[in-house]
């Protein structure tokens, strides 16, 4: 009866280890299954960074999974015969994670085979054991390429939208003040006309409401003309010679510049073509010419130099004259906004540097202007298109 | 007799503005300056001599050389050597908000009045000034 009691209890200790095993196996299983399903890459690295498991999201091929375990990154290096940096860059990580304790997150950006780049999030967590030992160090990692390109997707949308609410905030400045204070003139005559019997006052306050009316016209054209310019994307380029375009601006000006005695140089050397709308570069070559005519200084005849050099895969043509020049620290902000003026000049309207800027931004350009007053001025334009070879 | 600078380059503004002051008050002595620059410049001058200053400064925001906002920040630096309460106002015809959010930080501003300038407001602008005087 000892006997059969003795034994019964290990045949039942058996077969409860037997169940707890095939327990183990199939937990054992079951959570290899999930680690290894997993659609991230898993790692798991002892104390001193070697591999204790990789699922097939980190190391697809088994024959390498098998290879890595106990094994660090050099090893795996050399084993897979890639460059050591990427050993380097892990390593460090590790250490860091290792020595302060805590979660550590970054991004790594690969190129793969086909030349295609893979970007990672990774992270990596020590875990410590009741001592306080590190245990394991666990890095999981999801490829983020997809978000990464709509990141950079993103950030040329939110670059273009920021440009284009500029030009929405310039425009509602615009209405705000060049046409709205026209019409206030307007309506104040009109109820002064109103208010009146007088005849020949009248006739006073109604010739007062030409100019207005002029002024309200001239620049709505140029407001139109502006947004046309910025709606029209279909204009036609062509191989404008700069010589041409000069040539035919100094001729338009002739008297201007003959009255002055003014001495216009230009170095086209580096580059003498621009593909360009015509109409476009003659308005800017033109507008900044006469700029530099009508803001000389007195008494100095203007020497004007304009010439073009490259810069990268872009044009740079400057416009530098000995003129009034303008201070730029007070006036920076409103440099190429229309109706700005800043010079008391009678025919100064503040539509031309406005326009030269809507001509420039209209082909993905940019304009520029550095200054010394009583000195100076010179714009700069960075035209963003190449030169088409005439072949 | 009250003075009264305007300082404003619109030319149909002041000359309308002018007609408005003339017929509250014949009295009234008015300067025009057609921007911030000329007008600083001849405040600077008489800054000290309270019988040139004027009671009331009407004055635009957008005007050449020198604006409105950049007279304001020069305005300040000499108040405390202006010899007299002068009450300026900002006459825009601007609607934007921001721009009457952003005259609200400068203590010489007395207020932001937008365009047309109604004859009402001026004659409360002059009557206070006087008050202020008297």
């Amino acid at each position: 009866m000892s006997k059969r009691e003795a034994k019964r209890p290990v045949s039942e200790e058996e077969t409860e280890q037997r169940r707890i095993a095939e327990q183990l196996d199939k937990q054992k299983a079951f959570y290899e299954n999930i680690l290894n399903k997993l659609p991230t890459d898993i790692a798991v690295f002892d104390a001193d960074h070697r591999y204790l498991f990789v699922n097939p999201g980190a190391i697809s091929k088994e024959e390498y999974r098998k290879y890595i375990i106990g094994k660090d990154d050099y090893e795996y290096a050399a084993y897979r015969n890639r460059d050591v940096s990427v050993a380097h860059a892990r390593r460090a990580k590790f250490l860091e994670a290792k020595q302060t304790g805590k979660e550590i997150r970054w991004e790594d950006t690969l190129t793969d085979p086909q030349g295609n780049m893979i970007t990672h999030l990774r992270r990596m967590f020590p875990v410590f054991d009741q001592n306080g030992e590190l245990s394991l160090v666990i890095g999981f990692g999801i490829d983020i390429t997809d978000r990464k390109l709509m990141e950079v997707k993103q950030a040329a949308l939110v670059d273009q939208l920021s440009k284009q609410n500029t030009q929405l905030m310039d425009f509602c400045s615009i209405v705000s003040h060049n046409l709205r204070a026209p019409l206030v003139n307007m309506s104040m005559l009109v109820e002064f006309i109103e208010a009146t019997d007088d005849p020949v006052e009248q006739r006073l306050l109604i010739s007062k409401l030409r100019p207005v009316i002029d002024n309200l016209h001239a620049t709505f054209n140029e407001l139109v003309e502006s947004i046309q310019i910025r709606q029209d994307l279909e204009i036609k380029k062509e191989n404008v010679c700069l010589n041409e375009c000069v040539k035919r601006t100094i001729g338009g000006l002739e008297t201007e510049i003959n009255k002055l005695g003014a001495r216009i140089e230009t170095d086209f050397s580096e580059v003498s073509v621009i593909h360009y709308p015509p109409q476009y570069l003659n308005s800017i070559i033109h507008n900044l010419i006469s700029n530099s005519l009508k803001y000389h200084y007195p008494g100095r005849p203007p020497v004007i130099r304009i010439r073009t050099r490259k810069a990268d895969d872009k044009i740079v043509l400057s416009v530098e004259d000995n003129g009034l020049g303008i201070d730029l620290e007070k006036h920076r902000d409103n440099f190429f906004k229309i109706g700005k003026v800043f010079h008391r000049h009678p025919n100064a309207k503040g539509f031309g540097l406005y326009m030269t800027k809507t001509h420039v931004e209209a082909m993905g350009g940019r304009i520029w202007v550095e200054s010394v007053p009583d000195q100076g001025s010179t714009f700069f334009i960075e035209f963003e298109n190449r030169i088409k070879q005439a072949s | 007799m009250k003075s009264i600078f305007l300082i404003d380059d619109d030319p149909i503004f002041v000359y309308l503005t002018r007609r408005i002051i003339a017929s509250i008050d014949r009295q009234c002595k008015i300067n025009e300056f057609t921007d911030g620059d000329l007008a600083i410049r001849y405040l600077e001058q008489i800054c000290e001599k309270p019988e040139l200053l004027p009671d009331i400064i009407f004055m635009d925001i957008s005007m050449p050389v020198m604006d409105g906002w950049e007279f304001l920040n020069q305005y300040s630096r000499l108040r405390p050597r202006i010899k007299k309460d002068i009450a300026l106002f900002i006459v825009s015809s601007s609607i934007s908000p921001q721009e009457v959010e952003r005259s609200k930080s400068y203590r010489a501003v007395s207020d932001f009045l937008i365009k047309p300038l109604e004859r009402g407001k001026i004659v409360e602008i002059i009557d206070s000034a006087r008050e202020t005087a008297g």
